[in-house]
């Protein structure tokens, strides 16, 4: 018998209350998802170029999974008093019926624990599939091609996520179930209305109102100027006015609703009701509001960051697969080691996998002393003062100050770089150098101005010689390694090199792989074979794979983590303003019975508390919706380089993929709420026994 | 004198045989226009369940309800919706205002709900508001409102509409003797007056004496009928009749058995 009601209670919360059921499916998976987070692809592949950092990475997930056990517990209380709260008048009638206290809680527990089970049941076949999507797509997203997928399921994985679901999930109920079952019968059999708040006489929540958008008003403007970012102090000065501000703002909120109400009079149907509704959940729970919000934000925010960080990654062109060390203490011995490493490749037939081996020459200035001068370019470092101010401009002065004794760069060497990227080839006159900034520092702001500028201030004397610079600026990457980069740096012919260097000059060999060693496989697979091979022979190396897995590192790790905790902020919020607009609305079932009295039919009232529903969920979205186009552009110009600033039209597509996140996830909980209030309503319609 | 609702031979019955209890049993009666009908009965004689058919709120087995010249018996959603509140006015026991609503709020909701132009809303309020005394009261939310108060704000929700017929679940049921006085003085001059017809249960012979004819229900089936000789006959000696009747039908054969 006992048995059979928890069984039955549990089924009927399930369907009654499809919210909670879901929001506990999401817990599942989100726990599964940071769990599981070494057993990815990418982070496989990554652990054998960058074992050190994605390590670090690791031992940051425990502390991650606290805190999301500790978000989600929020969730999962919230969810669950709700469900509690609309079956007080049933508990009162059980304990009339001489159901002990204990057997009472007991019997929640158990429904407790069947629910759960059920969750983990669905929700833990549902991360396993969601963990493998993922883990594919950050693959094809990163494109470093499948490296023999491995299913990522992990065992601890699954047991750290039945573990912590269970717990949170289990100290939530013993916390309500202990307070439902201390409560006198009388109490739990009488409707509880909502208890009136002290009200505060009108100017107060005005200048509350009035508070808070000043302080967000603060917020937004150290945030865009970029202050916020000079100081840990003025950071903190930022986020705190920010959240002092919309706790503010929803708290004075109801005198700008009570006056929607007040002038709504003259509306039709039920627009005044829903004014008040929505007044009463902003007077009596503005807190809870506020926090939605900030939660909202903070997941526009992280998602918005990123996908930033993604989209920073995929500037650069990519010529080169390999670049072996070839370095001596002088040019004698440096001319020794590559040809050591010319033969040991011959040799041990690797020479073949490479379609294009080649050297690229460096070197400074060697004919003069006078290192202070060995370049002059005052004509263009002039035209350069006279540019109206800017950042762009800022950077090129710093780096043209340097340039009196610039990295030299041989033009052969370089066009083999280009020829591998698909790029025209450089042809220099015998009196012309080309400009090479290394990707890094080549924002598409700068190169602009430099080659705004260059064609109209082409001189320049290198050791008192006369040459003309040409009119684009180089930023194809001239060696694999991107811990390697040159701010600014001259290409010169060949033989002016020589004459410069003469003969002291550093030697980066490079290396393209050919078809045949791609032939069937991933890039992926291909240099990582290689590297096997390579590494036989003793040879030092940096590759494609190893630059690009350090990138793809923070890229991944950094995107992964802010999108995982972005759908986790969205989530929650979410469903606490859903159960909070389903809860508010059973308190007010005595108010929608009279309106059906007075002739209210359903899809009135459906209609009613659509209006309701949006209005609820449009108050904090719309406010984190506005704070997060500041907080998005703070961001990005507080961690992204300046290089992803410039690009209008990478960051519109940021913003609109961040809108339509926002908008599909909305749209979706605003649907569940609204089936789930109109049920509710249809309940309401059939008509109550009084006699 | 034209009816305004025709009631035929109503039947409703709760629950399945064997254990079926009988509320209605064949009820019929009509309400002329401008009449103020009482309905007396005790606990269980199935006056609710009448008032609730009429009010739309539950529907009988069989029989017909008919206000003027359109059966409600046989309509359905938005058709019944559109005559709740529009066609009839409610008064209730416990005043069923809207408690995050203030009072100016609460009685133009019907207004809202059935569409009606602002113009003639405003006038309607403002003549009701007077009459009822509440003009100083529409600001205030209900929490803010004695209880006679409340019922009065109640009323002008009811009339607001200009509906046929008002009504009355016990109104008086949650006030003290002084406040009921008032709201019966009160309606009893909107039916004098205004014509209004309505239609009040209550077991209070007191709140009885102020309707002009009283139909007595016991066991679903109506059992006695009480007519007020308007204006020769007192209130006091109305009221007397009434305790006549009540005592006759509480100490009735039907007990003594």
């Amino acid at each position: 018998m006992f048995s059979d009601l928890v069984a039955r209670n549990s089924r009927r919360s399930r369907r009654e209350n499809g919210l909670f059921f879901a929001s506990l499916l999401v817990s599942i998976v989100s726990f599964y998802m940071l769990l599981s987070l070494s057993g990815q692809d990418v982070m496989r592949f990554l652990q054998k170029m960058e074992s050190g950092a994605v390590t670090r990475l690791l031992a940051l997930i425990p502390v991650m999974y606290v805190w999301t056990l500790a978000i989600l517990f929020f969730l999962i209380y919230f969810a669950e008093r709700f469900q509690l709260e609309r079956r007080r008048h049933e508990f009162g009638v059980y304990r009339v019926l001489g159901m002990k206290k204990k057997d009472l809680f007991r019997m929640l527990m158990a429904e407790d624990l069947r629910t759960s089970g059920l969750a983990l049941l669905i929700g833990l076949p549902l991360a396993l599939l969601l963990a493998e999507l993922v883990s594919l797509l950050t693959v094809r997203l990163t494109g470093i091609g499948i490296l023999g997928h491995q299913i990522s399921f992990s065992l601890p994985a699954v047991l750290f996520t039945a573990v912590g679901f269970l717990g949170i999930k289990l100290l939530a109920s013993l916390i309500l179930s202990g307070k439902i079952v201390r409560e006198e019968i009388g109490s739990l059999l009488s409707e509880v209305p909502e208890g009136t708040k002290k009200q505060l006489p009108g100017p107060v929540y005005a200048l509350s109102l009035v508070v808070g958008i000043v302080l967000l008003a603060v917020a937004y403007y150290f945030a865009i100027s970029g202050e916020a970012w000079m100081y840990i102090s003025t950071m903190a000065l930022v986020l705190a006015s920010g959240t002092a501000g919309t706790v503010l703002l929803f708290f004075g909120l109801r005198f700008f609703i009570d006056k929607l109400a007040r002038a709504s009079y003259k509306k039709n149907q039920l627009q005044v009701f829903n004014f008040r509704q929505v007044e009463e959940t902003v007077i009596h729970r503005s807190g809870t509001l506020a926090i939605c919000s900030l939660l909202i934000l903070a997941a526009l925010c992280c998602f918005g960051a990123g996908l930033g960080i993604i989209a920073e990654r995929k500037a650069e062109t990519h010529a080169l697969d390999y670049t072996f060390d070839i370095y001596g203490e002088t040019s004698e011995e440096t001319k020794q080691m590559l040809e050591e490493t010319r033969t040991k490749l011959k040799k041990g037939g690797l020479d073949s996998l490479f379609a294009d081996l080649f050297v690229v020459r460096t070197g400074y200035v060697r004919t003069t002393e006078d290192w202070d001068n060995a370049v002059r370019m005052e004509k263009l470092q002039e035209a350069l003062g006279q540019q109206p101010d800017s950042d762009d401009k800022k950077i090129v002065q710093n780096r043209l100050e340097y340039a009196n004794f610039p990295y030299l760069i041989a033009q052969d060497g370089y066009n083999h770089v280009l020829r591998n990227a698909g790029l025209p080839e450089l042809s220099l006159g015998s009196k012309e150098v080309a400009v090479y900034m290394d990707p890094e520092y080549a924002s598409p702001g700068v190169v602009a101005l430099l080659e705004k500028l260059l064609p109209e201030n082409r001189e320049l004397t290198i050791d008192g010689i006369s040459y003309l610079f040409t009119d684009q600026v180089q930023t194809v990457s001239m060696v694999t390694d991107r811990s390697l980069t040159l701010s600014f740096a001259l290409i010169l012919p060949d033989e002016a090199f020589d004459f410069f260097t003469k003969g002291r000059e550093d030697l980066y060999m490079s290396g393209v792989l050919s078809e045949e060693a791609k032939e069937g496989k991933s890039l992926m697979q291909a240099i990582m074979e290689t590297n096997e091979k390579l590494d036989a022979l003793g040879l030092s190396y940096e590759s494609y794979l190893q630059n690009m897995g350090r990138e793809l590192f923070f890229t991944v790790a950094a995107s992964y983590l802010t999108i995982y905790l972005a759908i986790i902020f969205l989530v929650v919020a979410n469903t606490i303003i859903g159960v909070q607009f389903l809860m508010t609305q059973q308190k007010a079932q005595r108010r929608y019975r009279t309106l059906v009295s007075l002739g209210a039919g359903y899809e009135t009232l459906c209609r009613a508390a659509g209006n309701q529903i949006n209005w609820f969920f449009g108050l904090p979205i719309a406010v984190a919706a506005i704070s997060s186009v500041f907080g998005l552009r703070s961001l990005f110009s507080g961690i992204l380089s300046s290089s992803l600033t410039g690009r209008i039209s990478e960051m519109m597509w940021i913003g609109g993929a961040v809108v339509a996140l926002l908008v599909v996830v909305e749209l979706i909980y605003m649907l569940a709420v609204k089936r789930a209030s109109n049920r509710y309503l249809l309940g309401l319609m059939a008509p109550k026994r009084e006699e | 004198m034209n009816t305004i609702l025709t009631i035929e031979s109503l039947k409703k019955t709760y629950g399945k045989a064997p254990s079926q209890t009988t509320a209605l049993d064949g009820v019929s009666f009509k309400v002329e226009e401008g009449e103020f009908l009482g309905i007396m009965g005790s606990s269980g004689s199935g006056k609710s369940t009448l008032l609730n058919c009429i009010a739309t709120v539950i529907s009988p087995d069989s029989g017909r309800i008919i206000l003027r010249d359109s059966c409600i018996t046989d309509m359905k959603g938005n058709e019944l919706a559109g005559y709740r509140g529009n066609e009839i006015g409610y008064l209730f026991q416990n005043f069923e205002l809207i408690d995050n609503l203030t009072g100016r709020e609460n009685i133009l909701l019907p207004l809202a709900l059935h569409e009606v132009s602002d113009s003639e809303s405003e006038e309607r309020l403002e003549k009701l508001a007077e009459y009822l005394e509440v003009a100083d009261i529409l600001d205030q939310f209900p929490s803010q409102m004695s209880g006679g108060e409340k019922q009065r704000i109640a009323a002008a929700r009811a009339l607001v509409m200009n509906p046929e017929i008002v009504l009355a679940d016990e109104p008086t049921g949650a006030l003290d003797s002084k406040n009921a006085k008032a709201l019966l003085e009160k309606l009893t001059g909107l039916n004098a007056e205004e014509k209004t017809t309505i239609l009040m249960v209550t077991h209070d012979p007191a709140a009885a004496s102020y309707c002009s004819r009283i139909l007595f229900i016991q066991d679903g089936a109506l059992v006695h009928e009480l007519r007020r000789d308007v204006p020769a006959e007192s209130r006091k000696a109305f009221y007397e009749r009434i305790l006549q009747v009540v005592a006759q039908m509480g100490g009735g054969s039907s007990h003594v058995l």
